[in-house]
C-alpha cells in the first residue's frame, strides 16, 4: 500500500488521467445568494432573493447529481456560491457528498459559520476552507463587502476554524480599494495567523455581463507591480513561463476554442442545474435536471470542447499566453465574444514579459508588441 | 490465535474510490486514519482490500493470491500479512475477535 502525501498523490493521479477524458474535478454552487454585497462579485444575488432561492437546486436533487459525478470519476468537489452556508441544508449537501469519498473544498465568506457548524467540519473534516479576506483594517474590509461588522464576524470565523486545526486558506482579491493593505494582509494571515495567503487581481465582468466589477479593477501595470513586490511570486511566474515557454498549444490543436481543463478533466454545475464548462461560463449549459450528468458530459460538455476558432487572432500564435489567462469564457464576459483578446489580460501579460525580461516573439497583429522585444504600444 | 486464522474488517468511514484504474481509500470521518494522506493500493493491494469483509481469514487471502497470482504459498501469506499490518497500522481495519476459519 502506498500512503501517499497530497502533493505526490494529486501529481501521480494527474499523471494517469492524462489524454483521458474523465471528470475529476468539479465545482457545484450551491446557491449563488449572498448576505455580502463585494462590488468585484462575478455571480452574487441578493441574500432575500426568494425567486432565485425557489430555482436552486433541491437535496435531493443533489444527491442524484453528487451519485452520478461520483460514478463518472469526480475526485476533488468544490461547494462554492454566493454564499453556500445560506442553505440550510448545506452540511447534508455535504455530508452526503464526503460519504461519497469526495475530496471536498468549501468556499464561504465565513459569516454564517457557528461553534456548532465548526465542530461538524471536524468530525467530518473538508480537504479545505477556503475565506476571502479583503483589508487588514475593518473599515477596508467592511467597504468592500459593502456590510458594516463582516470583518469582526469574519475574524470571529477564522478564530473558530484555526482554534480546531481545521484546513483553513485564506485568499484576496486586490482591488484598487483594497490594494494598499495587500502586504499587511499577507503579513497578518502568514506570519500571524500561520496560514496561507495567496492573492489575485484579476477581476472578470459578471456573469450576467454588467461591467460594474471593472470599476475597482486595477490597473494592467499595478497588477503586475504586485507581482514584482514579491520575490516568491515573480519567481513562481518565472517558473511558469519556463515550463510553459513556447507555443501554448500541440499545433493539431491550434484550431480549438478551448484550451483548459474545463470539459477534460472538470466541469461546474449551477444552482439551478445547470453544466457548464466552468462557473465563469455564462451559456445556457446542459439542463441535469432533464439529463444525467453522463450524458451532459458525452454530449454538451464534448461538443463544446470540440468547438473551432472562426477566426485568426492575435493570441492564437502567441507564445506568452500561458501568461495572460485570457479564456473563451472570459473573452465572452469582457467582449461578449470568445475569441476577441481581452485587451487587459493582453496588457497584462505583455507587461508581465517586459518584467521577467522576456523576448516576445511577434504573433499577428499585436499593438502590444508591434516592435520585437519591444513594449512600444503598451500604454 | 494463529495469526493466519485471524480475520479483519474494514473501518465503515472508508470510502474505496476506482479512478482511472486507481485504487483510492478517502477516509471521511475523523476517527479514522489519518485525513491529511491519501491512500492508493496497486492490484494486489486492491484484491486484498476487496477480500477483506470481516469473514475472509489471512490464510484464505493468501490462498486467493497465490491461485491468482501463481506464486507460491508461503510468499502470498508472508505479502498478504505485512499488507494487512501496514492497514492495521493506519487505523484502516482492526481485527474481529474469536473468528475461526
Amino acid at each position: 500500500m502506498d500512503i501517499l502525501r497530497y502533493f505526490d498523490f494529486s501529481l501521480e493521479i494527474h499523471q494517469k488521467i492524462k489524454g483521458r477524458r474523465i471528470p475529476i474535478g468539479g465545482a457545484i454552487e450551491v446557491t449563488r445568494r449572498c448576505p455580502l454585497h463585494c462590488i468585484h462579485c462575478y455571480n452574487n444575488l441578493p441574500a432575500d432573493d426568494q425567486e432565485a432561492k425557489g430555482c436552486e437546486l433541491t437535496y435531493d436533487e443533489h444527491c442524484r447529481i453528487i451519485d452520478e459525478i461520483t460514478e463518472a470519476g469526480c475526485l476533488w468537489l468544490l461547494l462554492t456560491g454566493g454564499e453556500i452556508f445560506l442553505r440550510k441544508d448545506l452540511l447534508d449537501i455535504y455530508t452526503y457528498a464526503k460519504k461519497k469519498g469526495l475530496l471536498i473544498t468549501l468556499f464561504t465568506n465565513g459569516l454564517l459559520v457557528t461553534p456548532e457548524i465548526a465542530d461538524y467540519l471536524v468530525e467530518w473534516r473538508p480537504f479545505s476552507i477556503e475565506i476571502s479576506l479583503y483589508g487588514c483594517a475593518k473599515e477596508t474590509h467592511d467597504r468592500v463587502t459593502g456590510v458594516e461588522g463582516s470583518y469582526e464576524r469574519y475574524m470571529r470565523t477564522i478564530r473558530l476554524l484555526t482554534e480546531r486545526k481545521l484546513p483553513l486558506k485564506l485568499k484576496s482579491m486586490v482591488l484598487s480599494t483594497n490594494k494598499h493593505e495587500i502586504w499587511g494582509m499577507k503579513h497578518l494571515v502568514e506570519k500571524e495567523l500561520g496560514l496561507e495567503f495567496r492573492f489575485d487581481a484579476m477581476i472578470n465582468p459578471r456573469i450576467d455581463c454588467s461591467q460594474d466589477p471593472l470599476a475597482v479593477r486595477l490597473s494592467p501595470q499595478e497588477v503586475v507591480d504586485f507581482d514584482l513586490e514579491d520575490p516568491k511570486r515573480i519567481g513562481e511566474w518565472r517558473k511558469f513561463f519556463d515550463k510553459f515557454n513556447g507555443p501554448v498549444h500541440p499545433h493539431d490543436q491550434m484550431d480549438e476554442l478551448y484550451h483548459c481543463g474545463g470539459g477534460v478533466h472538470s466541469f461546474a454545475i449551477d444552482p439551478y442545474g445547470k453544466l457548464k464548462i466552468c462557473e465563469l461560463a455564462c451559456g445556457d449549459g446542459y439542463d441535469l435536471r432533464k439529463g444525467s450528468f453522463r450524458d451532459g458530459w458525452e454530449t454538451y460538455l464534448l461538443k463544446l470542447r470540440k468547438q473551432k476558432i472562426t477566426r485568426q487572432t492575435k493570441c492564437i500564435h502567441c507564445e506568452i499566453k500561458a501568461m495572460c489567462g485570457m479564456c473563451p469564457e472570459n473573452a465572452q464576459l469582457e467582449n461578449k465574444d470568445p475569441e476577441e483578446p481581452v485587451d487587459f489580460m493582453c496588457q497584462v501579460a505583455h507587461l508581465r514579459a517586459k518584467a521577467l525580461g522576456i523576448n516576445v516573439k511577434p504573433h499577428g497583429e499585436c499593438e502590444y508588441c508591434r516592435a520585437q522585444g519591444s513594449e512600444a504600444g503598451l500604454p | 490465535m494463529d495469526i493466519l486464522a485471524r480475520c479483519y474488517a474494514k473501518d465503515s468511514n472508508l470510502i474505496t474510490r476506482d479512478i482511472a484504474g486507481e485504487t483510492i481509500i478517502v477516509p471521511v470521518r475523523n476517527n479514522v486514519g489519518d485525513l491529511d494522506s491519501i491512500y492508493t493500493l496497486n492490484e494486489v493491494g486492491t484484491l486484498i482490500w476487496e477480500l477483506i469483509d470481516g469473514k475472509n481469514s489471512v490464510s484464505r487471502i493468501a490462498e486467493v493470491i497465490s491461485n491468482t497470482y501463481e506464486v507460491k504459498l508461503e510468499e502470498a501469506e508472508r505479502d498478504a500479512l505485512q499488507f494487512i499490518n501496514s492497514l492495521e497500522k493506519a487505523g484502516m481495519i482492526r481485527t474481529i475477535e474469536n473468528k475461526m476459519e
